[in-house]
Order: C-alpha cells, then sequence, then structure tokens
C-alpha cells in the first residue's frame, strides 16, 4: 500500500511539472481552433551574420528582441501604405514610401513625387529636414534624427517640433518612437495611431503575423512599432567594394587607394574622424558636428539643430555626420540638401568652408577654406567614397517590399 | 522502511556534496587582508577646473587658447612597493579610455581585491604600449572612434585634444592635438616612431588599510603639454601634428609632467 503510494505522489508531482512547462508555451489557435491545432509561441532569435570587424555591441531593447518572425511582420508594416490608418489610393503612406531601399532608404533624388528627394507629409506639409539613410543602425547608440532629438535617455514625451503629443505611450528613445512618430507627425503621415491600429487589424493576412512574432494576433501601436523597429534593425550593409578589400576578396584600384589615403590622412581631406574608417565600418561617429557650411547659426536659421535638444550653445547648426555607406546613392546631401551631387560634397569641403564660432574644432582645414584637394585628388576621393556602395544591400531581396502586398 | 534508508542517505550524500564547495575556516586560514582603489580622472588648466569652448587660456608660447575635447587611453597601470616588486590588478588589464563628454569614463571602475599595506607609488602608460596598440583592438564605440589610420601607422590614437586658438593676427584657427603613432619617411622606408610613454608617480607612498577603499585621482593639467621642456607654439606646429612626429615628439617629452597624482576617500 505505502508503495503504491509512494509511486503515485511521484507521478503526481511529475505530471505538475510537466503541466506547467508546457502551459507557457501553448497559445490558442489565432484561427479560433479552426485548424483543430493549439498554437505553439516558439519565434526564432533573428541572428547577424557580419563581419568580426564590425561592432559587437548592438542596440536592441531589452523589451523587443529580434526574431526571424517580428523581422518579417515589420518588413511588411514598413511597406503597407495602409500604416497611414487610410485606404485611398491617394493617402497611402508607409515607411517605405520615403526610405526607399535602392537609395539606402533614403529618398532619394530622383523621386517622381517628391522632388529633389525633398519629402513632405500625405497632406503636403513639408518633411523639415531629410530622410536619413536606415542603415546599420542597429550599432548606433548615439540618437537618431539629424539633431538626435530621439535617444536613449530622453526623458521627454511627444515631441512638439515633431507633432507627436505628450502621451505616456510616446517615449522618444529609440526606433520603436520613430514609428509612432511617423504616423502622427503633419509632416508624414498625419494620422493617428488608433486609426492605424485598427485598419492594420482588419486585415486578415495580418492576424497570423502578429502572433507569429508576438504569441497572439492581438494589434496594438506597441507591436507595430516594435515590428517595424525590428525589421530596420536588420537592415546591415557589409558588403561594399572596400568590405571586400578588407577581407581580402578583392584589390582596389590605384584611384581608389589614392582616394582612401586622401580619406585618412590629415594632410589629405581629413575625412575619417567623423567620417570613420577601415576600423570604424560604420563610415560614421554618428556624432554632431558643426561642420563650417553657414556663418550664421540662429534658432531661425536652424530649429532643429543640435542645440535644439541640448540647449548648448557648441552645439548651434551641429548636426549628426551620416554614414558615408552607401552615400552615393543618398543624394541630396547634408541635413538640408543643399548639395545635389558628391562632387559639389568635395568641392565644398575642400574650397568653401565658412567661418563660425561654432565650426567643430576638427574643422581645421578651415582657415584655409578647407582641404583644397586638385581635381586629381577629388577625383580620387570620389572613387575612393563610391567604393562604399553596399549592392548587395540595396537588391536584398530579404529588405524589399514583399511580392504579396498590395 | 529499507527504502526510507535509502532516500536519507542519499539526500545526506547530496547535502554533503553541495557543502564542498563553501570555504572551510581553519585554525591556518591566511587570508591576506585587502582594500579596494578607484581612479578618478580630472582635468584642469593650472589647478583651474577645464572650461570647454571658451578661450579663456594662455599657454606658454603666448597663444590663446580654448580646450573644447579631451579624449585619452590609458593603460598598464601598476602599483609598486619599496622593496622594488609591483602588483597589478585584473581590472588594470583592460585598457581605460577617458572622454570628458562622457562622464562614466571619468571613473575607472574596477572591483578586484588589492593586497592591504604600504606602496611606494603608482605607474601607468600614457596611450597604449606598442604591444597592444594593434588596429581593430576595439570594435565597438566609443574606443572605436579612436583609430589611428592604418597609413599612418595604425592602432589607435592615445589623446584627442581638440581646440581653438588665435594666431598672430588675431584670426581663430582650430588644432587637434593628437598623438599616436608617428611617421620617420625616407625616400625608401617609412619607420614608425611609438609616442606612448610612462608616467610613474615613483614617490607617491600611500597605505591601503584593510577594507579601505581608496580613491585615487589623476589629474591631466592641459596647460602642461605646451610646456616643459619645450615651449609648445601652436602657431609653430600648427592645426595637425598626426602626420607631424617633430610635433608629437614634442608633445611626448612634454607629457613627463602633464599628470599628477592625489588621494581622497569616500565621495560615495
Amino acid at each position: 500500500m505505502k508503495n503504491k503510494l509512494y509511486l503515485a505522489v511521484l507521478f503526481l508531482v511529475a505530471l505538475i511539472v510537466y503541466t506547467a512547462c508546457k502551459k507557457e508555451d501553448k497559445i490558442d489557435d489565432p484561427n479560433g481552433g479552426k485548424n483543430g491545432n493549439d498554437f505553439i509561441y516558439d519565434p526564432t532569435p533573428y541572428e547577424f551574420n557580419f563581419p568580426g570587424y564590425f561592432p559587437t555591441i548592438l542596440n536592441i531593447p531589452d523589451d523587443n528582441p529580434m526574431t526571424v518572425e517580428g523581422v518579417e511582420l515589420g518588413r511588411y508594416l514598413f511597406y503597407d501604405g495602409r500604416l497611414s490608418g487610410r485606404t485611398h489610393p491617394d493617402s497611402l503612406m508607409s515607411c517605405g514610401t520615403c526610405h526607399i531601399q535602392e537609395h539606402a532608404f533614403t529618398t532619394g533624388i530622383n523621386h517622381p513625387v517628391y522632388t529633389g528627394g525633398h519629402p513632405f507629409g500625405l497632406t503636403g506639409i513639408p518633411t523639415p529636414q531629410l530622410t536619413m539613410p536606415l542603415v546599420n543602425l542597429v550599432f548606433n547608440n548615439n540618437g537618431y534624427l539629424w539633431n538626435g532629438m530621439i535617444h536613449e535617455d530622453n526623458p521627454n514625451l511627444g515631441s512638439a517640433a515633431y507633432g507627436v503629443e505628450p502621451l505616456p505611450e510616446f517615449h522618444m528613445r529609440n526606433i520603436e518612437s520613430l514609428v509612432w512618430m511617423g504616423i502622427v507627425a503633419p509632416h508624414e503621415m498625419y494620422g493617428s495611431v488608433e486609426q492605424t491600429v485598427n485598419l492594420i487589424a482588419s486585415i486578415d493576412m495580418y492576424a497570423p503575423k502578429f502572433q507569429a512574432a508576438f504569441g497572439t494576433p492581438e494589434v496594438t501601436y506597441e507591436r507595430i512599432s516594435k515590428a517595424i523597429a525590428q525589421f530596420i534593425r536588420s537592415l546591415v550593409s557589409f558588403d561594399s567594394r572596400f568590405d571586400k578589400y578588407l577581407r581580402g576578396e578583392l584589390q582596389l584600384t590605384e584611384q581608389e587607394l589614392h582616394g582612401f589615403v586622401l580619406f585618412s590622412t590629415e594632410s589629405g581631406a581629413d575625412c575619417f574622424h567623423c567620417h570613420g574608417g577601415a576600423q570604424n565600418p560604420l563610415w560614421t561617429t554618428n556624432l554632431f558636428y558643426n561642420n563650417a557650411k553657414d556663418s550664421v547659426f540662429t534658432s531661425q536659421t536652424d530649429p532643429r539643430d543640435r542645440y535644439a535638444v541640448t540647449g548648448n550653445p557648441k552645439d548651434r547648426g551641429a548636426y549628426k555626420a551620416p554614414t558615408l555607406r552607401n552615400v552615393e546613392l543618398t543624394a541630396p546631401y547634408m541635413h538640408d540638401g543643399r548639395f545635389e551631387t558628391l562632387e559639389e560634397v568635395i568641392d565644398f569641403y575642400s574650397d568653401q568652408l565658412v567661418y563660425s564660432p561654432y565650426a567643430h574644432s576638427l574643422m581645421h582645414k578651415l582657415p584655409d577654406g578647407g582641404a583644397r584637394l586638385n581635381p586629381n585628388e577629388k577625383e580620387s576621393l570620389l572613387a575612393f567614397i563610391k567604393s562604399l556602395t553596399d549592392h548587395n544591400f540595396v537588391t536584398n531581396p530579404d529588405f524589399s517590399k514583399p511580392d504579396d502586398l498590395p | 522502511m529499507n527504502r526510507l534508508y535509502i532516500l536519507v542517505v542519499v539526500m545526506a550524500a547530496f547535502l554533503i556534496s553541495c557543502d564542498k564547495d563553501d570555504p572551510i575556516e581553519n585554525g591556518n586560514d591566511t587570508k591576506e587582508p585587502t582594500g579596494k582603489i578607484q581612479i578618478h580622472f580630472i582635468h584642469n588648466v593650472d589647478g583651474d577646473p577645464l572650461v570647454t569652448h571658451s578661450m579663456q587660456y594662455t599657454n606658454a608660447a603666448g597663444n590663446e587658447y580654448e580646450i573644447d575635447e579631451v579624449q585619452w587611453f590609458i593603460s598598464d597601470v601598476f602599483l609598486h612597493r619599496e622593496d622594488g616588486t609591483f602588483y597589478r590588478i585584473e581590472g588594470w588589464k583592460d585598457i581605460h579610455y577617458v572622454d570628458i563628454d562622457i562622464p562614466s569614463t571619468l571613473k575607472w571602475q574596477v572591483f578586484d581585491d588589492i593586497p592591504a599595506g604600504d606602496y611606494s607609488g603608482i605607474s601607468f602608460t600614457f596611450g597604449l604600449n606598442e604591444a597592444q596598440n594593434e588596429s581593430f583592438k576595439f570594435v565597438n564605440p566609443p574606443e572605436s572612434f579612436m583609430f589611428w589610420p592604418t597609413v599612418l601607422g595604425g592602432g589607435y590614437h592615445y589623446l584627442k585634444l581638440n581646440g581653438k586658438w588665435k594666431d598672430t593676427v588675431g584670426a581663430t584657427r582650430f588644432f587637434n592635438f593628437h598623438l599616436g603613432i608617428g611617421q620617420e619617411i625616407t625616400a625608401t622606408d617609412t619607420t614608425y616612431i611609438h609616442n606612448h610613454f610612462e608616467v610613474d608617480f615613483d614617490t607617491s607612498n600611500f597605505t591601503l588599510q584593510e577594507g579601505e577603499k581608496k580613491d585615487v585621482y589623476i589629474t591631466m593639467n592641459i596647460e602642461n603639454w605646451f610646456k616643459n621642456p619645450h615651449i609648445y607654439d601652436h602657431n609653430v606646429w600648427g592645426g595637425d601634428i598626426m602626420e607631424n612626429q617633430a610635433a608629437m615628439a614634442v608633445a611626448s617629452e612634454n607629457g613627463h609632467d602633464v599628470f599628477s597624482l592625489s588621494f581622497g576617500c569616500c565621495d560615495e
């Protein structure tokens, strides 16, 4: 009798343990059980495959780990014009409307609607600054947008300057924040998150995708922003000609190598202090510099400069140094798009720097007007910069609009 | 009954085996008394706290100047004893990056225990020594932003000291006082010069008490980069010196009295 009781207790304990373990993974079928199967939430962790010379510290929020399913959902939402919360063909807008893959996810100077690469919102309100490239942002820990207004330590909710209400749910700290900012900002979709959530929830194909990504089919603004942020973090570029040169897979031309030396020396063009190099393959520090474009900087001339974020006078006229990876594809240039070609940019840094008290001290060539490159040097520098273009990145189908999206 | 006996024996064995990892105290326990040391970094100009982005300093050459950014590496920190022996904790085997714009870098947090007792001094390497100064050693910012281009010798800047000065006609110019590997170029060859140097506070006797957390303050007097033994004139050396070994040699030789050591305690 004692033996039987002993065995029965053991069996009961084992059963409780087994049941408790299984329960956590089992979630109701998204189709209400009509398939006759229970859904097991078991997302696949997303794995990056970048070279060893890339940073190892990734900026992925603890509450939004990347999964294959989350990235895939994000890809659909990134490109789905119904993200605007509207269905009329003239009112569709998504992230992908202005962030074009072939332009390294900037708008591109040849955009058929946004003339000269200057986007505007659904109601025609111009976007105050150019779109920044969405590339290698998973390695960026120094804030987002040209002035870094979105950053990890930002205590503010919403942003009056960008038309986002100061509601508790609208923190301004990371890529997730940029998503809902895009939905509500007047110069972008000018919608409401409720409208967007309701519309996305009404589209049949999304329920299983939300379930696969987050465990249940529920659509929330938080999940939408998390999924899109996961997709944006997956946009990693590491396969330019220069990357292949670094990996010993090809040899650069003499002209490209000459340009690299100019890029990497103070006696040359001294680009590397702000824009990286072989040992900083992000090709930016993601920091903010006044690069001597103008002589006067005020809150009228530069209402969204770094000063608007820090309030520190040294930051007047300072903007984030954009990555030079794929810069061949991201014209026009500077935060305001004042230069249409890379040749114009090189001419500027060579001969057209303008003094102001706010110019960053790394602009040591300013008293001479710039680097004073001769035509041959300018061509070499340009050839090198073009070696930073990653054609695989801008054609990668994993980053493209899904074929089955309308 | 037999089963119950077996169960008791197994549980007893399990408990004993778990106990094994615990330290066994006995009369011969000779655990060394220890304390901790925390290094703080201070930047000043001739004793006054550094004020950045303000043209308020004058160096020994008479240059009016301002400092905007200070970023540097410290490595190879050692504690020395009177008998000539030295000691280094695990945490100090790392290379530490100091940046006046990143407050967390101004305190080197290490948690290793250090034998209590009398010490005769502390030494460290300004920058990185030749063996450690390898390209791609750091792949993560902000350290990776300190890279020194391969074409100039590779590795990392020991120091970026960025600022502005008034030239001989009163115009504002920009200096990037950057130290790292220098180059001596001949018609046939390039020789790389390692400009790092050791800073040795060999007469800074101190005692680390058991259980004490001693705060050590390493102060960089920025003005001293520009004097003693050489007067460093920005108008002579110009705004950029990464490819000017003569300028970097002068700077390195001036570095011997840039740093000072002091002690404090209980700042937290």
